[in-house]
């Protein structure tokens, strides 16, 4: 296939999930019993204003038919309109664009620090002898098992409550950024590394391995050219999902350490159940997981172009 | 030419632990000379060869380990890097698994040359083109640039054969570098093999199959459980083998061995009771115009053949001549877009598949990986009682009785019965499927590459098992293989497929006296002969 | 799956079911008692794991809590599971164009994080026990239904279905001897896989106060007690959080003893 198709196929691909994502959004919006202006509003328990519902009407146009009314959101959803969140009086689109940012500038910031943590351990257990390794194996099983909101806390008990090191809330000096990435990286950090370790293993004992030594390359050698690579694409092609993995932990952990992001957002908007904001920031996060899926895959592509080498 | 010695080893002993892998063995390696190492998976023999690289894994001790004039047996790891690929360099036996398959071939082929010279990069490309080239690989620029998953079957292994070369090594090893090759790609290697020899390179040839070598080796050693039981010049080994193995060995080889004789004892196969075939009556399986295609690419293409009762029609040809896809019509797994297959005189294929089913009793398959075709949960017991119960009751008991007769017709041991399939050995596994595919008593056979994964011994007791039991049952078998001889010594009739196409059948011996057609002469011309 | 991971594993569960289902045997206390004189102790003989800010015994607490934890995470996977295995075994078996439009869908669904998801449906249900319940099972589901699929359509087109065909072996024989079977158990491997996540799944629910309300002990609920407290008393925080670290490890364990993989989450 060449470059062009497979964009092409990508891009495609990517349209049909956000309008399926939308489209599920639409139906859950209308399967609510009641009113829907309502549920847009926060539900009969938020006691809205007549005005307000009034509103509501109008801009969802839930006066026209179902179809319509449809075609009227997908449209809105074109031009990126997500609605308005009721709760903060302000576009969504508007909100996302001031805490995303921040989400995921501290996301990114965990995938690299995973990323550089796992590829440091598993390149460490090729060295290990059988305690080791063991030990290692029991280290990434806790690690990855560890929930956020336990891990931050505890971090936070370690480095700011007992040792003072560090800050357990952002004071602008980007110190209070390490809590923070460190509570996200360490759980996908422990689990990057049981598969990197499986596929880097699996590499250093195949028959092109063997190859290589009888050409005569020493153990590291073998370990840079053949070695990362083949360790890099297994967890490489689960980036799509390490970064959607991110994108939830990110709402606990900005909870914990009271930073402003789109998860903390998602979290008022929840408590405040502000239907446009919540779905707003839901086919926003599929947009993201899209969007890094594709870059991820492409990666994938340029390291390994003919696909699964399995 | 100047018979230099380049490697000489004496009371070579490898061991795992307490386990000896190689006891006490000695050969020597002279420049342009090919010394065969012959021998049966688990006999020792990639073991050895990696010992002369220092790759072995195990402890090694010999009385003299030199290699291209250094003392190799007390080597750092470092200095075993300077003799790797740079004096000695080893070809593997799959070049699909023995090339990285994410870098480009040149990048391996070249990184021999970034630990043994100090080219520059452009120096170094100049030398992997070169060597690209030496190996008449077309397009070498091209090719260098891609990977080996981006490869043919051909150009692969002169990338394979080329990454040995690339540090114009003195010897070379190739360990089982024809193995499960089809016969053009053999050709290919053993002719590129000839090749280096005649360089004057040193060559040392593993095999497990001694027709393979035969035509290349000057001297040949032949290696059972760790120790080399014979060893001399090739026409004398060959010719005249002084020790039982060899001969067994020798004898085990198909090429030219007449139907229904023995290849894992002297004479004839001697079935126990034979019935006599109808010679009238309908054919066992009578196939007209089938064709596939997937997509555009078009599989098979109006293959047409008939298979008479008590017969064998051999199928051969290369990979991807459409030879499966033929045969998984006829098993009706695959719905052929024309044509249709009958069988005993029935209709099998096209059809719906309860009407099918009731047929299906008269016919049975058998597969290259008789493994992936048992339910991992089965043991050979239940494995047998399934395929006897019809698919109702599954009480083992019930069956117990011809249970062991299926076994003892397999000459399996009935002690098998509570075993996994797994814990079975390669040829013991076939002969299970073999058994299994006999229970409900089928008048067909479809053999898909059923020896090709075996050592050519185990191979000859399988393939006398399929005669015996041919004699004894008259059932007939439809024979796919990409191996020539073994075509030759099981068919009666034998069919040429290319390129999704019977471009030639007939009666075997004529076939593979007189073929008719070019492509056929060029298969027939690459086959690996013994005798 | 060998002999000692076997019993260790059966240990492992006993233990489990043991604080789920008879908490009282290993803390007699009551986890509610109030004590507001002994508030913020630490811990030591009197109370292992020190008492919150009411009081109340953090022991007697995270034992009691495992019930509720427990008995979350359990329907959660269930709800998710069994919707997985019903998707997914249709898709697999289904003609291709059925199983595309069932692909696309569950990668639709896929591409909203896990959490994000569980929040969504909250916000549409509000929050309590029953929504978070709901919120875990149905944000699990598309994952692991992929996970079926494939599974199930790996042992559809193996050898060993085609041998049976050549058998001559009906469809339902097939279905009843060899795919169900042989597909249980990677399920069940996935299935403990994922009642470990979904434990951690609902606890983070409980901890953002929208799954189980205070003051019952549940431990991400008690989580969400003790962060306030962090400064002051860190005991409060850590030993729920050791509780769902051990379930979550164990749940591994088994999971990939019974030939789980990693990969699969």
């Amino acid at each position: 296939m060449n470059t062009i198709a497979w964009v092409g196929r990508k891009v495609g691909g990517a349209l049909v999930v956000l309008w399926l994502v939308a489209s599920a959004i639409f139906i859950a919006i209308r399967l609510i019993p009641g009113d829907p202006a309502e549920a847009i509003m926060g539900g009969p328990g938020s006691q809205a204003s007549a005005q307000a519902l009034a509103a509501a009407r109008a801009e969802y146009a839930l006066d026209q038919p179902i179809i319509t009314q449809y075609f009227l959101y997908l449209g809105k959803l074109l031009t990126f309109d997500f609605g308005t969140s009721y709760s903060l009086k302000q576009p969504v689109t508007q909100v996302m664009g001031e805490v995303l940012p921040n989400t995921l500038w501290l996301s990114l910031m965990a995938l690299l620090i995973a990323w550089l943590l796992a590829l440091c351990f598993s390149a460490l257990a090729m060295r290990a002898g059988r305690i080791g390794t063991f030990v290692g194996n029991l280290l990434e099983i806790i690690a990855a098992a560890v929930p956020h909101f336990w891990l931050g806390a505890v971090l936070i008990m370690l480095f700011s409550s007992a040792l003072g090191w560090l800050p357990a809330v952002d004071n602008g000096t980007g110190r209070g950024l390490v809590l923070p990435i460190l509570t996200l990286a360490l759980p996908l950090a422990g689990f990057l590394t049981q598969l990197m370790r499986d596929s880097l293993t699996e590499a250093m004992s195949s028959q092109f391995a063997l190859a290589a030594r009888a050409r005569g390359e020493s153990r590291l050698k073998l370990f840079w050219r053949h070695g990362l690579r083949h360790a890099a694409l297994p967890a490489l092609s689960l980036t799509g999902w390490a970064f959607s993995s991110l994108l939830s932990g990110a709402v606990v952990v900005e909870a914990i350490f009271a930073r402003p992001g789109l998860g903390r957002s998602l979290l008022s908007a929840v408590l405040a159940r502000d239907i446009p904001m919540v779905t707003g920031i839901a086919l926003f996060s599929a947009l993201v997981y899209i969007v890094v899926m594709a870059i991820s895959e492409g990666i994938e592509r340029m390291i390994n172009p003919a696909g699964d080498p399995r | 030419m100047n018979e230099q010695t380049l490697i000489t080893v004496k009371d070579l002993s490898v061991s795992f632990g307490a386990t000896p892998a190689v006891k006490n063995i000695s050969f020597s390696i002279k420049a342009g000379k090919v010394l065969a190492l012959v021998g049966e998976s688990g006999s020792g023999k990639s073991v050895t060869a990696r010992s002369l690289l220092g790759l072995s894994g195990g402890s090694v001790t010999a009385s003299e380990l030199s290699v291209c004039g250094q003392d190799a047996r007390a080597l750092s790891d470092r200095s075993w890097q300077k003799i790797r690929g740079n004096s000695v360099s080893m070809i593997l036996q799959d070049a699909l698994m023995a090339l990285d398959p994410l870098r480009p071939v040149g990048r391996e082929i070249g990184d021999g040359l970034k630990e043994h010279t100090n080219l520059s990069a452009k120096q170094r490309k100049q030398r992997v083109l070169e060597v690209l080239e030496s190996v008449r690989m077309p397009e070498p620029e091209l090719r260098a640039r891609q990977r080996s998953t981006e490869l043919s079957g051909g150009m692969r292994q002169r990338a394979l054969i080329a990454q040995a070369l690339a540090g114009n090594p003195q010897v070379v090893i190739a360990d089982e570098a024809t193995t499960a090759l089809d016969s053009q790609l053999t050709a290919l290697v053993l002719s590129q093999l000839r090749a280096l020899k005649d360089q004057g390179r040193g060559v040392l040839m593993i095999s497990h199959d001694l027709a393979q070598v035969a035509h290349l080796a000057d001297e040949i050693a032949v290696m059972r459980q760790g120790e080399i039981v014979e060893s001399g010049s090739a026409e004398q080994v060959l010719n005249d083998p002084q020790h039982e193995y060899t001969r067994k060995l020798l004898h085990a080889v198909p090429s030219g061995v007449p139907r229904y004789a023995s290849l894992s004892s002297s004479g004839e196969t001697q079935p126990s009771s034979a019935v006599g075939v109808p010679a009238s009556g309908p054919l066992a399986l009578a196939v007209a115009d089938l064709s596939k295609s997937f997509g555009k690419q078009s599989a098979v293409d109006s293959v047409s053949f008939k298979l008479p009762q008590g017969k064998t029609l051999g199928i051969v040809g290369e990979s991807g001549s459409g030879k499966t896809t033929t045969a998984r019509m006829v098993l009706g797994l695959q719905k052929p877009d024309s044509g249709t297959v009958e069988l005993l005189g029935e209709r099998f294929a096209p059809g719906s598949e309860s009407q099918r089913r009731k047929l299906r009793e008269h016919m049975g398959a058998i597969y290259q990986n008789p493994l992936g075709s048992f339910d991992p949960r089965y043991s050979v017991g239940q494995l047998l009682a399934d395929a006897l119960s019809r698919g109702k009751s599954k009480r083992a008991s019930e069956y117990r009785g011809q249970m062991e007769q299926l076994l003892e017709q397999v000459e399996l041991s009935t002690n098998l019965l509570g075993r996994n399939p797994r814990e079975l050995s390669g040829g013991q596994r076939q002969r299970l499927a073999i058994a299994r595919a006999l229970a409900p008593q089928p008048s067909v056979l479809v053999l898909d590459e059923p020896v090709s994964a075996l050592d050519v011994s185990i191979q000859a007791t399988v393939l006398d098992l399929l005669d015996r039991i041919q004699l004894e049952t008259g059932t007939s078998y439809l024979f796919i293989s990409h191996d020539l001889s073994v075509i030759e010594h099981m068919s009666d009739n034998v069919a040429v497929m290319h390129n999704g196409r019977i471009i030639e059948q007939g009666d075997t011996t004529e076939i593979f006296g007189a073929p008719q057609q070019e492509y056929t002469k060029t298969l027939l011309s690459a086959m690996p002969r013994l005798r | 799956m060998s002999r000692t991971t076997k019993i260790c594993s059966i240990v492992v569960i006993g233990i489990w079911l043991l604080m789920a289902l008879a908490p009282s045997l290993l803390a007699p206390g009551d986890p509610l008692a109030i004590n507001p004189t002994e508030a913020f102790a630490k811990p030591g003989f009197a109370h292992f794991f020190g008492t919150d800010e009411s009081g109340r015994d953090i022991y007697t607490r995270v034992i009691h809590g495992a019930g509720d934890s427990l008995a979350i995470g359990l329907a959660a996977t269930a709800l998710g599971m069994g919707l997985a295995i019903v998707l997914g075994t249709i898709a697999a078996l289904s003609p291709r164009w059925l199983d595309e439009i069932i692909l696309r869908v569950l990668e639709a669904l896929y591409a909203i994080p896990s959490l994000l998801m569980a929040l969504l449906i909250i916000a549409f249900t509000g929050p309590g026990v029953g929504p978070a319940i709901v919120a875990v099972g149905l944000s699990t589901a598309p994952g692991y239904a992929r996970l079926v699929r494939s599974q199930i359509r790996t042992l559809k087109n193996s050898e060993m279905l085609e041998a049976s065909t050549v058998l001559g072996r009906s469809t339902w024989l097939k279905v009843r001897n060899h795919l169900i079977p042989n597909a249980l158990k990677p399920l069940l491997a996935l299935v403990t896989l994922g009642i470990g996540q979904a434990v951690i799944w609902a606890a983070a629910l409980s901890f953002l106060g929208l799954g189980t309300p205070p003051p019952a002990p549940e431990w991400g609920a008690m989580l969400s007690a003790g962060r306030t407290y962090l400064h002051l008393a860190w005991w409060m925080s850590l030993f729920p959080g050791l509780a769902i670290v051990a379930v979550a490890v164990c749940a591994t364990l088994i999971g990939r003893a019974l030939g789980g993989k990693v990969k699969s989450l």
